[in-house]
């Protein structure tokens, strides 16, 4: 053991350093076990050690010795590989190397690969279906093309795939890619297609239906999970297509498909008896179409029509005749009020509900939702109110007691407030509450939130109650600070976040949150 | 559950309560195959870790003996290094080669939980390194010949910073 001699890096006389222990005689002893090396690190052990780092850091270690470069060329540590580099994954610069890498370290461990437009080529793809049979995930970003690559001579493509997620751009026609590929995704099981819902509204322009789904339902009638976001152009005869081929079909997201109004609602929950999440969260829905269904016969459990134009009487009409709510997501909602509330409760079923969103919904009273969660509180995992001035800590501070299986929780507003929020004593109603809570959001302005010099005390016993918390989420402000600092000192670094890095939502308690992640 | 005892490689015997010591599949799975239960005469053999080391297992299963089991690796599941919690990283701050003491026995008495906070801490050593700070860090000989090591650097070239 000469490491100290060799001693020209800073850090290395802390690690020389530790080659050496008190043995509580005073002096310093040699440590026992100093003949213990990495070396002697069996390869699945290191192999271990690996999974923790991150791809870069991996091909940089092959470097380190013929035994390293071993375990780094592992396949193992490649079944998951992102090569978009704006989304935290790795930067190839070329087109052989990417070559290479399927070659020497993906091979068959490689379940999911992420590939941005420049790398999506014919050569890839046939390289990807010749070396990579387990390859079941696959994501493919066409969202940046300016035109895309020529595939007249794809003759190949991964024929596993059960989740496919494609990236649309505005502009690009994808016909010429998908033909091509439309033999080789019948097994599909869930499909994502990406809008740019976020890039638009600048200014009107044409809009392009640069994906033909009636040829891709024709081509993929195994789906369960169908997720159309943001799509400018997607309307309700796509929905109707689809559920026309996809007799499997469990879920269905339009999420801010705004041409959607739901006119093909109607047929679709007739032919798909087995769809039991319908989400369609900032779509142009039409109440008379939503009252056309036969929601007593479906088996819908799942319901987000946040952001709609429903109207009272449709909501009231379809809660009251769907048999067996689970989840509902209905927020920015002008319709629903207490006359809707109070119908659900009074004629629906409300025995099965575990997630409940109203954000914004403001035209519901403190006094009916507190007559509504007083009722059927302890059964919510998911309780989801932000965005109404006038639900405080005071309703909140009720209903608590009574919230004990609660899960999720989003509460307050930006707005600023006359009266102050009592932070708290809400947290010492939390913790004594609501001990299975993983995930809560305070969105009250900070300005707004009193707290006193118990503050630290509050959130400590918060914190030592609620120990399944994953994550904590608020304004921007010193109670943040407070409470990020207390549950930083406790090596709980990542709970606690801020507004605008992080939201909370109840979509995690969907049956299908898995399949529908994307990006 | 009776007390069962635990021999080091160097003779020494522990004691140590079953529901501790079943933190092991290996010890479990002697205990259970051995039907030494209702022995408590009976000694376990572990000739692979020795008695400053066994000791620190034990005294580490004894303070993780109520934590729900560990997942099974999740497909997809992101790996975080940053979840080492205050008490594992105090026991943790040992010399190396009680570090790697600790991940062998880990791995043969196959102590999951053990095993992932001590990897994770080596992952740690290694995080932001280059090869070469690796290689003094963990006394690590270069065996590549100028030719491989020019070879290996080509291989791996395209994923250096931009």
């Amino acid at each position: 053991m000469d490491i100290i001699s060799s001693d020209v890096w800073g850090q290395l006389a802390l690690e020389a350093s530790q080659v050496y222990i008190d043995d509580g005689t005073g002096g310093p002893a040699k440590s026992p076990y100093a003949g213990t090396t990495i070396e002697k690190m069996p390869d699945r052990v290191l192999l271990n050690i690996f999974s923790y780092l991150s791809h870069k850091q991996i091909c940089s270690m092959s470097r380190v010795c013929k035994k390293w470069r071993t375990i780094a060329y592992n396949t193992s540590l490649w079944q998951t590989v992102s090569l978009r580099p704006e989304i935290s994954g790795l930067h190839v610069t070329s087109l052989e190397f990417l070559l290479s890498l399927i070659n020497m370290r993906f091979g068959p461990s490689l379940r999911y690969i992420e590939l941005p437009i420049e790398l999506i080529t014919h050569t890839v793809l046939h390289e990807l279906a010749n070396r990579c049979p387990n390859l079941t995930h696959m994501l493919l970003d066409f969202s940046t093309a300016m035109q895309l690559h020529d595939f007249s001579e794809l003759q190949a493509f991964p024929t596993k795939l059960k989740y496919l997620c494609v990236c649309l751009s505005e502009v690009i026609f994808m016909e010429g890619f998908m033909r091509k590929i439309y033999n080789f995704i019948n097994g599909l099981e869930i499909l994502h297609l990406i809008g740019t819902y976020e890039k638009v509204e600048e200014e009107e322009e044409e809009i392009y239906e640069v994906i033909n789904v009636h040829k891709l339902k024709s081509a993929t009638p195994n789906l369960r999970v169908i997720n159309l976001y943001g799509i400018n152009f997607v309307d309700d005869s796509h929905i109707d297509a689809f559920s026309s081929n996809c007799i499997q079909l469990e879920c269905l997201a339009v999420n801010y498909c705004s041409k959607v109004t739901g006119s093909t609602m109607k047929t679709l929950f007739q032919r798909s008896k087995r769809l039991k999440c319908v989400l369609m969260n900032q779509t142009n829905l039409i109440s008379e179409y939503l009252m056309q269904v036969e929601w007593e016969k479906s088996s819908i459990q799942e319901l987000d029509i946040t952001g709609t134009d429903l109207s009272t009487e449709c909501l009231i009409d379809m809660l009251v005749r769907i048999p067996n709510l689970k989840f509902l997501s209905a927020g920015q909602l002008n319709g629903f009020n207490d006359t809707v509330l109070s119908a659900f409760m009074e004629q629906g079923n409300v025995r099965n509900l575990i997630a409940l969103n109203l954000d914004y919904s403001d035209n519901l009273s403190d006094e009916g939702l507190y007559k509504f969660l007083s009722r059927y509180g302890h059964q919510l995992q998911g309780l989801s109110l932000a965005g109404m001035p006038h639900i405080t800590d005071q309703l909140w501070n009720t209903v608590l007691p009574v919230l004990n299986n609660i899960i999720i929780m989003v509460m307050g507003t930006q707005e600023r407030l006359s009266g102050n929020v009592l932070v708290d004593q809400l947290m010492d109603g939390i913790a004594t509450n609501c001990p299975r809570l993983e995930r809560l959001e305070l969105k009250w302005d900070p300005d707004n939130l009193r707290f006193s010099d118990k503050s630290q005390k509050a959130i400590d016993i918060f914190r030592v109650k609620c120990l399944k918390l994953k994550c904590l989420v608020l304004s921007d402000g010193r109670y943040y600070e407070i409470v990020k600092a207390n549950f930083e000192r406790a090596d709980r670094l990542t709970v606690v976040r801020t507004t605008t890095c992080c939201s909370v939502s109840n979509y995690y308690l969907l049956q299908n949150y898995k399949d529908l992640i994307f990006n | 559950m009776p007390l069962i005892k635990l021999q080091s490689s160097d003779g020494e015997v522990f004691q140590v309560d079953f529901d501790i010591a079943k933190a092991s599949v290996t010890i479990k799975t002697m205990v259970e195959d051995l039907g030494l239960e209702d022995d408590d005469e009976e000694i376990v053999p572990l000739p692979n870790v020795n008695a400053g080391i066994l000791k620190k297992v034990i005294q580490w299963a004894t303070y993780h003996k109520d934590d729900p089991p560990p997942a099974d690796d999740d497909e997809g599941r992101e790996k975080r290094t940053d979840d080492i919690s205050s008490w594992d990283a105090d026991f943790l701050k040992v010399d190396q080669g009680t570090l790697f003491e600790l991940i062998l026995a880990a791995n043969y008495l196959d102590i999951k939980g053990l095993l992932d906070v001590t990897c994770k801490t080596v992952a740690n050593m290694i995080k932001g390194k280059t090869p070469e700070e690796i290689r003094k860090t963990f006394n690590i000989k270069n065996d590549f010949t100028a030719a491989e090591e020019d070879q290996v650097r080509k291989e791996n070239e395209w994923c250096e910073e931009k």
